[in-house]
């Protein structure tokens, strides 16, 4: 939208002379009110301490005359308003604080140039104008509810018109709709139209504003519009001819001022009381965002005024002590730095998306050089034309990569407790599989071939046999739909778990060796697991001998050494690959050893699977990279459910703040998906203190005692301060200590089965009280 | 792929900002014709208006959603300098089923523009964080979370730019965290996104980071959801799209403890960048779990970002 902008204002402002440029001076005292003169050359400003005449040049503006001398400077020298008559460049015209209104003659001789002070205003004088075209008429409005009309010349008041309240503005019909008529603004938030021939009654009268009006102005070319401001914020546009309000702009601040811009129609000049010092031109017809805006005043700005017949440049002064002059070319476009988008997404990858339309033709790549010749749509029409479209873009189901189903049905599904940690990871790796999330389906496998207790009866052997090769399916699986489409999870994936497994081999050798260094019998697994692997399928026979096989105890005894060495199953995968060739020969020994010790070769695998019952630091730290791993990914669901399943005993070392972090991402985002039963059981499994303590918060209900109202400290049926039981049954008198029951309607009750018998046959109250009782 | 429908959303103006309430069952908009809506998903589907007031005297730039558990509570900021806390009342229902929203607070600290309006995430308690265009950045906490109608201003800080837009990190296990991004137009201004972080020794706000990597203008900043991660993910929209981690120094082995002191060192990489609205980017936002990434540009496009080698899947 900048861009659009920035080449139509290029277009736009080009009937803007190049000499104009934004000037100021400083008049040295804060400015209420500023005039210009006939042909714009000159300006007075007038302030409490200030009054003097500048000569606008090119430039920078010259102070010509000071008018605030002479030997007794009183309040007739504050003006709180100044007017410069347009017929006779050397007339001034004055509103004081005191209730004076002076007039100026810059021509006299003197050194003080005032010509005559009206003092018939008994409180401070608001306004003062000059008629447009009669050279001796001046009109007043005042604190004291009176506009007077001066004849400058006879120095006399002509014609005095009362209105209601406190008068803050008057001004002068343009006189070529109407010779006659003016509008005064009062406190009381009418605005009113008096015809000057009329005195005695007004003419029209409006309510306009709540509060006081401070400013109005006629509209310089429909005779018919009036602009109004005042307390309220508010910039009112009324038709005077059908009393309708046409246009309102509510504004930040109090209006203090405003001022039609020349030529345009819809625009409007305005500033404010207070809290805002910039001047805003507004479109009355998008009243909700100036069209420019001009910040340079420091302090509140007191008066505008248009140059004549120029909607390029206008005057302004302030309460910082300065006078302006403003080139619209140095404007502020605030439209042009506002957002015109807004988006944001749901859970479900609902994404609601507002953008700022352009009706018009925008196309910013044929908008270069060309532009110029082209009729190209004004900035003002592409400014009121601005509004926004709100688009819902739901997400199509099937689109599986943008989805937070995987997240409720896992959350689900996942079983958690209640089955032997074979039996959880297993469902829980087919949740993830059928999900497509083969990662982490593969992850569950992997803490089930890690921690499974029960591989030493056969057929759970089998299934961890069965989980390996679905997992190699899963592989292959995966294989296949790397190829279709290069998923960077699958690819990642890959590479972590080969990865690891690398990692663990490495890791396996050097305790291998650090072992045969501490000269322990402990290198044989690789090779042992070899020989299972050799010997599986050939058992495959011995299914049935294998669980009937009751185990020496022997077998188990010379194994405790072996405690802490690695998983062979980590390195299942490559356990062909391992070079251990330093010791097989070592290692092959052993192993004969025990075959002749253990006289089967199902043995080995008994013993294998003993030492998988042992905790295993070896792969603990690979179980936390992993968990941290998902972690890292934002998938916060994964290590929080497998340290649930994992439970107390083969739980992995995480710092407690990393898990009661996760816990609390993990119950956060299943309240998000309103999954509240799985979150509470989650806060109800977890291990953590900080975390099962959330569901022991305001459990309690404490009992109030029904007769002295204390709160019941000890028990549910006796008051410790009035020593009396309460809750007592109906029927029996003793105190209730189990369930009570209690009609609503009378509030007697007692035990249940008392109440149940009695109402059986009976519908009246057994406490005798002859309330019908509902019992249902 | 995507279903788009169309809402008449009847703003008499721009739109500046959508926001989705927690569980995403609620909208709210706002416009710089000084009203805000409310929209709620109905049973069929569709979003129903149930609620439209103005709420400003100048346009409304944000709108944003407290967590539930402090009630339907809604934070709107605004041209007018102010920013108010707004909530629903239950059961009172005017005409055509239309929900009742009452002002409980305003905030009128401001002197200019306030430009972004954000609660603190829910572990931090009732806060809100407010920046305006003079560059100051406060932060209010009700401390009664049953009476909104009382904030307290906690801290302000100076951050020397004009601010356009603020936002939370959400991590528990960090102390809490401020990213603002100023609008300031002077690319000689050095870094555009400026990080802050709660001491809590000294009760203060402290600038622990300033992105040298962002010199452009900046129109939104949004924090990922942090969930488990141990680095912190920004996406910053400005002329493109970039994505930032900030990784704090301290490891996993060497966990920080919450109040340690030299906890705030960060390394900072940027992770992606886009430039394929070819235009300015406005608004951004993350998904639940901080893997997707949706961003709105000039060019009139959403474009949604996922994964490591962010891609386009959507326009």
């Amino acid at each position: 939208m900048s861009m659009m902008h920035n080449v139509s204002r290029a277009v736009h402002d080009r009937v803007n002379p190049a000499v104009v440029k934004t000037m100021y001076c400083n008049c040295e005292g804060a400015v209420n009110a500023l005039a210009i003169n006939r042909d714009s050359s000159l300006a007075v400003v007038a302030g409490r301490n200030v009054f003097k005449i500048f000569g606008i040049e090119d430039e920078r503006f010259e102070e010509k005359m000071n008018l605030r001398v002479g030997r007794n400077v009183n309040l007739n020298f504050s003006a709180s308003d100044v007017t410069w008559n347009q017929n006779d460049d050397n007339i001034l015209a004055s509103a004081a604080t005191n209730g004076s209104v002076v007039v100026w003659d810059i021509n006299r001789t003197t050194k003080s140039k005032q010509d005559y002070v009206f003092t018939d205003h008994n409180r401070t004088v608001n306004r003062v104008r000059f008629h447009e075209n009669e050279v001796n008429l001046l009109l007043s409005g005042s604190q004291d509810g009176s506009m007077k009309l001066f004849d400058v010349r006879k120095r006399t008041v002509t014609t005095t018109f009362v209105s209601g309240s406190s008068v803050r503005d008057v001004q002068f019909c343009p006189s070529v709709f109407s010779y006659f008529h003016f509008a005064a603004a009062d406190e009381n938030g009418n605005i009113q139209i008096w015809d000057m021939r009329q005195p005695d009654r007004v003419q029209k009268q409006i309510t306009a504003h709540s509060g006081p009006v401070f400013s109005i102005d006629w509209h310089p070319e429909d005779r018919n519009w009036i602009g109004t401001a005042g307390r309220d914020k508010s910039i009112k546009v009324w038709d005077l001819q059908r009393n309708k309000l046409l246009y309102t702009i509510h504004t930040v601040a109090s209006v203090m001022r405003i001022r039609w811009r020349p030529q345009r129609r819809y625009h409007i000049a305005s500033s404010s009381l207070l809290v805002d010092f910039s001047i805003n031109i507004w479109n009355i017809q998008r009243p909700y965002i100036p069209f420019a805006s001009f910040e340079e005043h420091k302090d509140v700005t007191t008066d505008i005024v248009w140059k004549k017949e120029d909607p390029h440049m206008f005057y302004s002064c302030s309460k910082d002590c300065t006078l302006y002059q403003h080139v619209f070319k140095d404007a502020k476009r605030p439209a042009d730095h506002v957002t015109p988008s807004g988006i944001d997404m749901n859970l479900d990858y609902t994404v609601s998306h507002a953008h700022g339309e352009r009706t018009l033709s925008t196309d910013k790549h044929s908008s270069g050089k060309l532009s110029i010749f082209h009729k190209k749509p004004s900035r003002s029409d592409h400014f009121t034309q601005a509004y926004s479209t709100l688009h819902v873009h739901n997400c199509n189901k099937h689109e599986t990569s943008l989805s937070m189903d995987w997240f409720r049905d896992s959350a689900q599904r996942y079983l958690l407790k209640g089955f032997s940690l074979d039996k959880l990871c297993e469902q829980n790796a087919q949740v993830a599989e059928s999900q497509g999330r083969y990662q982490v389906a593969q992850s569950w496998r992997m803490l089930m071939v890690l921690y499974s207790q029960s591989l030493y009866t056969a057929p759970q052997f089998r299934t961890l046999s069965m989980g390996s090769n679905s997992s190699e399916k899963t592989d292959a699986d995966k294989g296949k739909k790397d190829a279709q489409k290069s998923d960077h999870q699958d690819s990642g994936n890959n590479e972590i778990t080969s990865g690891s497994d690398d990692d663990s081999d490495k890791e396996i050798i050097k305790e291998n060796l650090s072992s045969i260094a501490r000269g322990q019998p402990s290198t044989e697994w690789d090779i042992l697991f070899d020989q299972d692997q050799l010997t599986y399928d050939s058992l495959g026979d011995f299914d049935k001998g294998l669980q009937e096989l009751t185990l020496p105890n022997e077998a188990f005894v010379p194994r405790h050494e072996i405690k802490e060495h690695p998983n062979p199953l980590d390195s299942m995968p490559n356990g062909h690959d391992s070079p251990t060739s330093a010791n097989e020969s070592e290692g092959n020994m052993q192993n004969l050893q025990h075959s002749s010790r253990s006289n089967v070769d199902e043995e080995v695998l008994v013993t294998f699977s003993n030492d998988m019952n042992v905790p295993n630091l070896g792969f603990s730290n690979h179980v936390v990279d992993m968990l941290y791993f998902y972690a890292e990914q934002g998938d916060v669901q994964t290590p929080v459910c497998m340290l649930l399943v994992l439970g107390q005993k083969n739980r992995p070392q995480i710092d407690i703040a990393t898990q009661e972090n996760w816990f609390m991402s993990y119950i956060d985002l299943l309240g998000r998906f309103k999954l509240w039963t799985i979150s509470n059981d989650v806060i109800k499994m977890s291990y953590l203190p900080q975390i099962s303590m959330m569901n022991q918060q305001s459990t309690r209900i404490p009992l109030h005692c029904s007769t002295c109202n204390k709160v019941l400290s000890r028990v549910g049926w006796l008051c410790d301060r009035c020593k009396t039981v309460i809750n007592t049954c109906a029927l029996c008198h003793h105190p209730v200590k189990g369930q009570y029951l209690w009609c609503q309607g009378c509030s007697h009750g007692g035990h249940l089965q008392h109440m149940s018998d009695w109402f059986s046959s009976r519908k009246f109250c057994p406490a005798g009280c002859g309330h019908m009782c509902e019992f249902t | 792929m995507f279903v788009t429908r169309h809402i008449p959303a009847e703003h008499k103006d721009l739109i500046h900002d959508v926001s989705y309430d927690f569980h995403g069952n609620r909208m709210a908009t706002c416009s710089s014709d000084q009203t805000v809506k409310v929209w709620d998903l109905g049973e069929d589907g569709q979003w129903n208006c149930t609620a439209s007031w103005r709420t400003h005297s100048g346009s409304v730039w944000r709108v944003t959603w407290a967590h539930p558990e402090f009630g339907q509570v809604i934070a709107t900021c605004s041209f007018d300098r102010t920013a108010a806390v707004w909530e629903e009342i239950i059961g009172e229902y005017g005409k055509g089923n239309q929900s009742n929203w009452v002002k409980r607070s305003s905030l009128v600290d401001s002197r200019t523009s306030v430009t972004d309006v954000k609660f603190a995430p829910k572990h931090l308690g009732l806060q809100l964080a407010t920046c305006s265009a003079d560059g100051t950045v406060r932060i209010y906490e009700a401390p009664d979370v049953m009476n909104l109608s009382q904030w307290s201003l906690q801290n302000d800080i100076q951050t020397k730019l004009s601010c356009s837009c603020l936002s939370w990190n959400m991590s528990r296990m960090h102390p809490p965290m401020i990213a603002v991004g100023s609008d300031d137009a002077s690319p000689s201004g050095g870094g555009k996104v400026q990080i802050y972080e709660y001491n809590d020794k000294t009760r203060k706000w402290v600038k622990v980071e300033t992105i040298n990597i962002v010199t452009d203008p900046v129109h939104d900043i949004a924090f990922a959801p942090n969930l488990g991660r141990s680095y912190h993910l920004l996406a910053v929209a400005s002329k493109d799209l970039k994505v930032i981690s900030l990784t704090p120094l301290s490891t996993r082995d060497a966990p920080l403890a919450a109040n340690q002191v030299n906890s705030n060192k960060f390394t900072i990489k940027r992770v992606a960048e886009f430039t394929d609205h070819e235009s300015e980017v406005w608004r951004i936002c993350w998904n639940v779990i901080g893997t997707v990434l949706a961003s709105s540009g000039d060019d009139g496009c959403v474009r949604l970002w996922k994964g490591k080698p962010f891609t386009i899947t959507s326009k």
